[in-house]
Formats: C-alpha cells, sequence, structure tokens
C-alpha cells in the first residue's frame, strides 16, 4: 500500500512559510529503520545531524526530500564529493527515505553568532538572489530544496562555489544561473547570514 | 479583495525581510528563478511553488494502478517500471519503445521479448535528453542544446555506440531548455520547440518557436513563433499538418490563461501571441499593453489553466472502438500554480467532421488522490496494435490501455 503524505500550506502569521510535505512516496518512510540504517553516517554527519567537520553538511531538520534527493542523485554519481557516491551504492530508495526521515525529525543546528556587517550584506544579497524564493523566508528549506539555516559556513561556502564552476550538478539550473554573479566576498556574506539563522 | 489583500501583505513583508539592508548590491543583480518570474505583489498565492521533479522510481509492486479509472470497456495496465524520471516516447517500427528523461539524464529502451518487457538504460549522463525520435534505424535524442544520434541501436541495445552529434548549436538556456521531438511523416525533418527562457519576457527571437531540422542538410527553420513552450507535437493522418500542445504562462490568475491545443495550418510564419496574448484572446496584464490578440493566430482549444499539457498524439489505430479514431489524447502533467490543483490525467479531444476540436473530457484519471499526487503523467504515444501507452514521470513507469477483451 502507497502512503500519500498529506500536503499542509501553513500560512506565517508575519511572513509567508510554507511546509509542503511532498506527494508522493512508497512505503512510508521510518525513521527508526532509518536511523539503524544511518550508522554509517554518524561518524561524519553525527547521531545528532550536526557534522564532525567544517566540509560535511548538518543533516539534522534537513527537509526530508532534501535528503532523499541528494542521496539519489549520489548514487547515480550525478553529485559527486565526500565518498558519497560509493557509500550510497547500496542503499535502496526506501532506505534513502528512512535515512531522511531520521536526520529531519532531529532539532535543527544552532545558530551561529557572526560578523554582524557581513550577516547584514548577506541577509541583503538573499534578498536580490532571491534565495527566499525557495529556500524560505528563513532559509528552513521546503520540499527537495535543502535548508540552509545553521548549515556550516565552510560548507556552503564550498558547494555554491562548486554550483558557479559547474562542477557540482545543478538540477534544473536554477542554482547556476543564482550563483554565476556571486563574488567570493558576496557566498562568503551569504555564508555568514544562512549560519545566522535559527 | 480581502485573500489578495493578505497576500498582498504577505508578499510586501517577505520582500521587506530580504531586502532591508540596502547597501551594496552584488555585482550582477540577479533575476527571480524562473517559475517566480512575473510574480506580482498584488497578484495570486505567493505560497505556490513548482512540484520537486520526480527522480526515483517506485517499485512495481508500489505502483496503484488499481487506482487509474478509465471508461468501460477498457483496461489499464502496468507496462514497465524502473525508468527514473522517463518521460517522452517513441515506438520503433520493430516495436522498442525508447523513453527520454529530463533530469535524471538517462535514456532508455522497452523491449518486449516472449511477451516479457525489458527496460534497459542505454545512455547515462546526458543533458536532459527530453526528447527522442526514431529514423532510419537510429535513435535521435533531443538534449537541451544539441541533437545527437544512435546508430544501429536495436542492434546494440546492451552495447550502445557512442552518439554521432547532429547538431549542436542550440540555445543553452535551462528554463524551458528541453525538448518535445518527433519525425515529420515524410521523415526528413525533426520538429521540436525552443521555449521561452523565463516565465514571461519578451524572448530572444531564436526562443518561445517551433523548429524543424532538415536531416539531410542540417538547416535549422522557424516554422511558428511566439510559442511559450510546447512539450507534445503530432502530425495529424491525411492532412499532415502538426498539431501541438501549448504552456500557458503562470502568475497572471489562477484560472487564466489555459493551456492550449494549436494547429500549424500554414507551414511557416504563424506566430501565436507569446508573450503579447494569451490563448488567442488573453491579452497579457503586462507585455499585451498596446497590442491586440488580432495580431496573432489563435489555438484551436482551451485545455484549462495550468493543467500542464504535455505530450498529444492522434489516434490512428484500431484497437478502440470506431468513435475514437482520429481522436487527440493529451497527457496533463498536472498544475502548480493554482491553489487547487488540476491536470494529472489524460483527456481525450473529440474533432468533428470540418476537423475541429469540439469535446473534451478526461480519459485516464486516478493519478490525483485529493490535493496530492502519486503519479503525473506525460507523454502518451499508440503502439502498432491500437493500444496506448502513457508515461508517469513520478513513479517513473508506463502504462498501457487496451480495449475490450
Amino acid at each position: 500500500m502507497r502512503l500519500i503524505h498529506k500536503t499542509k500550506a501553513i500560512l506565517g502569521v508575519a511572513f509567508f512559510n510554507t511546509f509542503l510535505v511532498a506527494g508522493a512516496m512508497a512505503a512510508p518512510p521510518d525513521a527508526i529503520a532509518g536511523k539503524a540504517k544511518a550508522q554509517m553516517c554518524f561518524a561524519c554527519h553525527g547521531e545528532n545531524g550536526l557534522s564532525a567537520a567544517k566540509d560535511i553538511p548538518n543533516l539534522a531538520a534537513q527537509p526530508p526530500l532534501s535528503i532523499t534527493y541528494q542521496l539519489i542523485q549520489f548514487r547515480g554519481e550525478q553529485r559527486k564529493g565526500g565518498g558519497m557516491e560509493a557509500i550510497t551504492q547500496a542503499l535502496s530508495d526506501q532506505d534513502m527515505r528512512n535515512i531522511a526521515a531520521y536526520f529531519s525529525a532531529l532539532p535543527p543546528p544552532p545558530a551561529q553568532s557572526g560578523n554582524a556587517d557581513k550577516i547584514a550584506n548577506g541577509q541583503q544579497i538573499a534578498g536580490t538572489q532571491y534565495c527566499n524564493s525557495c529556500h524560505g523566508s528563513q532559509l528552513q528549506g521546503q520540499k527537495h530544496i535543502a535548508r540552509l539555516a545553521g548549515q556550516s559556513p565552510e560548507y556552503l561556502m564550498t558547494q555554491l562555489k562548486a554550483i558557479r564552476s559547474g562542477s557540482r550538478i545543478d538540477m534544473d539550473g536554477t542554482m547556476g544561473s543564482a550563483a554565476r554573479g556571486l563574488s567570493d566576498e558576496d557566498i562568503e556574506s551569504l555564508a555568514a547570514y544562512a549560519t545566522s539563522l535559527p | 479583495m480581502k485573500l489578495k489583500a493578505i497576500y498582498s501583505l504577505m508578499f510586501a513583508m517577505g520582500m521587506a525581510l530580504t531586502t532591508l539592508a540596502t547597501a551594496q548590491a552584488p555585482a550582477v543583480p540577479a533575476i527571480p528563478p524562473t517559475w517566480a518570474q512575473g510574480r506580482t505583489a498584488d497578484g495570486m498565492n505567493p505560497s505556490l511553488a513548482p512540484n520537486p521533479p520526480g527522480i526515483a522510481a517506485t517499485p512495481a509492486d508500489e505502483i496503484a494502478v488499481s487506482k487509474l479509472k478509465v471508461p468501460a470497456g477498457f483496461k489499464i495496465e502496468l507496462w514497465a517500471s524502473g525508468m527514473p524520471n522517463g518521460r517522452s516516447m517513441t515506438e520503433s517500427p520493430s516495436g522498442t519503445v525508447f523513453v527520454g528523461t529530463r533530469f535524471t539524464g538517462n535514456v532508455y529502451a522497452v523491449v518486449t521479448k516472449d511477451g516479457k518487457r525489458e527496460v534497459k538504460t542505454i545512455a547515462k549522463g546526458l543533458h536532459r535528453p527530453n526528447g527522442v525520435a526514431f529514423a532510419n534505424g537510429s535513435l535521435y535524442v533531443a538534449e537541451l542544446s544539441r541533437i545527437i544520434r544512435y546508430d544501429n541501436i536495436e542492434q546494440n541495445l546492451d552495447n550502445p555506440p557512442a552518439p554521432v552529434v547532429v547538431f549542436d548549436a542550440l540555445p543553452k538556456d535551462e528554463p524551458h531548455g528541453w525538448k518535445f521531438m518527433t519525425l515529420s511523416p515524410d521523415g526528413k525533418y525533426l520538429y521540436f520547440q525552443i521555449g521561452t527562457p523565463a516565465n514571461i519576457v519578451v524572448p530572444p527571437y531564436t526562443h518561445a518557436a517551433i523548429v524543424r531540422l532538415n536531416l539531410k542538410t542540417n538547416i535549422l527553420e522557424y516554422v511558428a513563433t511566439g510559442v511559450r513552450n510546447s512539450v507534445g507535437m503530432d502530425f495529424q493522418k491525411g492532412t499532415k499538418e502538426l498539431w501541438f500542445t501549448n504552456n500557458g504562462r503562470d502568475w497572471a490568475d489562477e484560472n487564466l490563461p489555459n493551456d492550449t491545443l494549436n494547429r500549424l495550418a500554414r507551414p511557416k510564419g504563424m506566430n501565436f501571441g507569446f508573450p503579447f496574448c494569451h490563448q488567442g484572446d488573453f491579452l497579457d496584464p503586462e507585455f499585451g499593453k498596446g497590442r491586440s490578440c488580432d495580431e496573432f493566430d489563435k489555438p484551436e482549444m482551451k485545455l484549462g489553466a495550468h493543467v500542464a499539457a504535455l505530450g498529444m498524439r492522434f489516434y490512428n489505430g484500431n484497437m478502440f472502438p470506431a468513435e475514437y479514431k482520429g481522436n487527440i489524447f493529451i497527457a496533463e502533467h498536472g498544475s502548480w500554480n493554482k491553489t487547487k490543483k488540476s491536470g494529472y490525467q489524460v483527456v481525450r479531444v473529440v474533432l468533428d467532421a470540418k476537423n475541429k476540436p469540439v469535446k473534451l473530457e478526461p480519459f485516464i484519471t486516478g493519478w490525483l488522490d485529493g490535493e496530492n499526487f502519486w503519479g503525473r503523467p506525460v507523454d502518451v504515444q499508440m503502439l502498432k496494435d491500437g493500444s496506448m501507452l502513457v508515461s508517469d514521470d513520478e513513479t517513473g513507469a508506463i502504462f498501457r490501455v487496451t480495449y475490450g477483451k
């Protein structure tokens, strides 16, 4: 039997926040089975979804579909990096949904303080670059779009630069066009802003 | 209007949050993501956003084919599965069905042996290989910005040859850059579209058009302009005229403009109005100023707003009842820019004796369950035995509709 998730659109009080759980999924994702399967993830990504190193992303509170999509693209070798292509080869789609269910349910990474000017600049760039259109008003992510809030700034900078250069897969061209005009300083400011968000 | 005022407030506050500081702008001012381009503060529900694309295949035993409904006397079955993001289809003379993709970069071949189907991935790592057409023993694939060809493909499905690049001078814009491609009845031309590079803009003269590539001379010609994005076309038997679907713009209204069904009544020079006039009689709220819909060619039929009318084919087979002969079937991928979902079905269009579309009705429904979808039809393909295939890029599967027995 197929479980159809309820799609809920919750309009925020002050800002529009949309939390959407994707329409179609196969068997119900099982966070407990996911935790068991995710043992091999913990050494780098942490049991609490907070990573052990700056170049490794925090997975806690990522939208589940965002985690699943990245795992699928690593397995298909469309996205590369961190040895994830090899690690994902043995995972089934259901394993990926379960792992995603586990990490997405964890408390989000704590906001990190930083240089106030950089953060303000980053916020301004996020507005002119329309980051919020897809990543959400608080960069919390939605559907298959990654959460950036509280993410490791070093990881964000590496990824934005990889997208800008074309070395990281760009699923539908949106991120490529968003990143193309960014300078290294812009990217640094954006990362400082994203990581400062709860 | 109260609802609009609330949307407007939400939009304004969302923008205010992001544009509060007015220090220095980044070097290159950005344009919004394609799908959000044209969204206005006093417009529609700003929380609408595109559906995540289907990039995984649902296991065969979890595909809810029993939920699909067809008219009495017809049957629908799961025909093939395991093709992540499988979209446009074409059948070779010997019965191999080739399937293109948009997001996974794969091309699949489905072969039937002793009544059993086998799915082979014949190409990987292509860039949006959405269009497929078969001619002279070769499979032509339309990627985002080039047309490539796999020669003697059917003899080499397990070890496909490296592709030959046929034409690589197409625009590289990602938005609406994936192609639907079909072979002309005389076998001389490949027809495909070059979509608009954003939701609603005055496109470069190279875009928002249907073109054809002469396979002998390799010359590209424009056959129609003002076509926002057509992801389905077919030549009518007898008249040999090209009919095609066209997707209407977003963010104007939840119920306007319609996606359309169109006919290429003249082989060259028709202009269907984008971005000035949509659906033949709806002037664009922004770009329509000072223009008239009378300047442009009209569609044959309105199909509904935001339904995402994609693949379409004429039914010329002998399996379905006589009244289905010459009908058009259209796959509706389903809406995102609409609060209440619509589409997510295959519809039937009936033409009268004067070749005018007179009736539009659902033919296959059931992918939509309330406001949730479990599948999304992309293309329809008639097989030589008179049955009809429907591809679904959410489940990575193909369904087959038969009549009788």
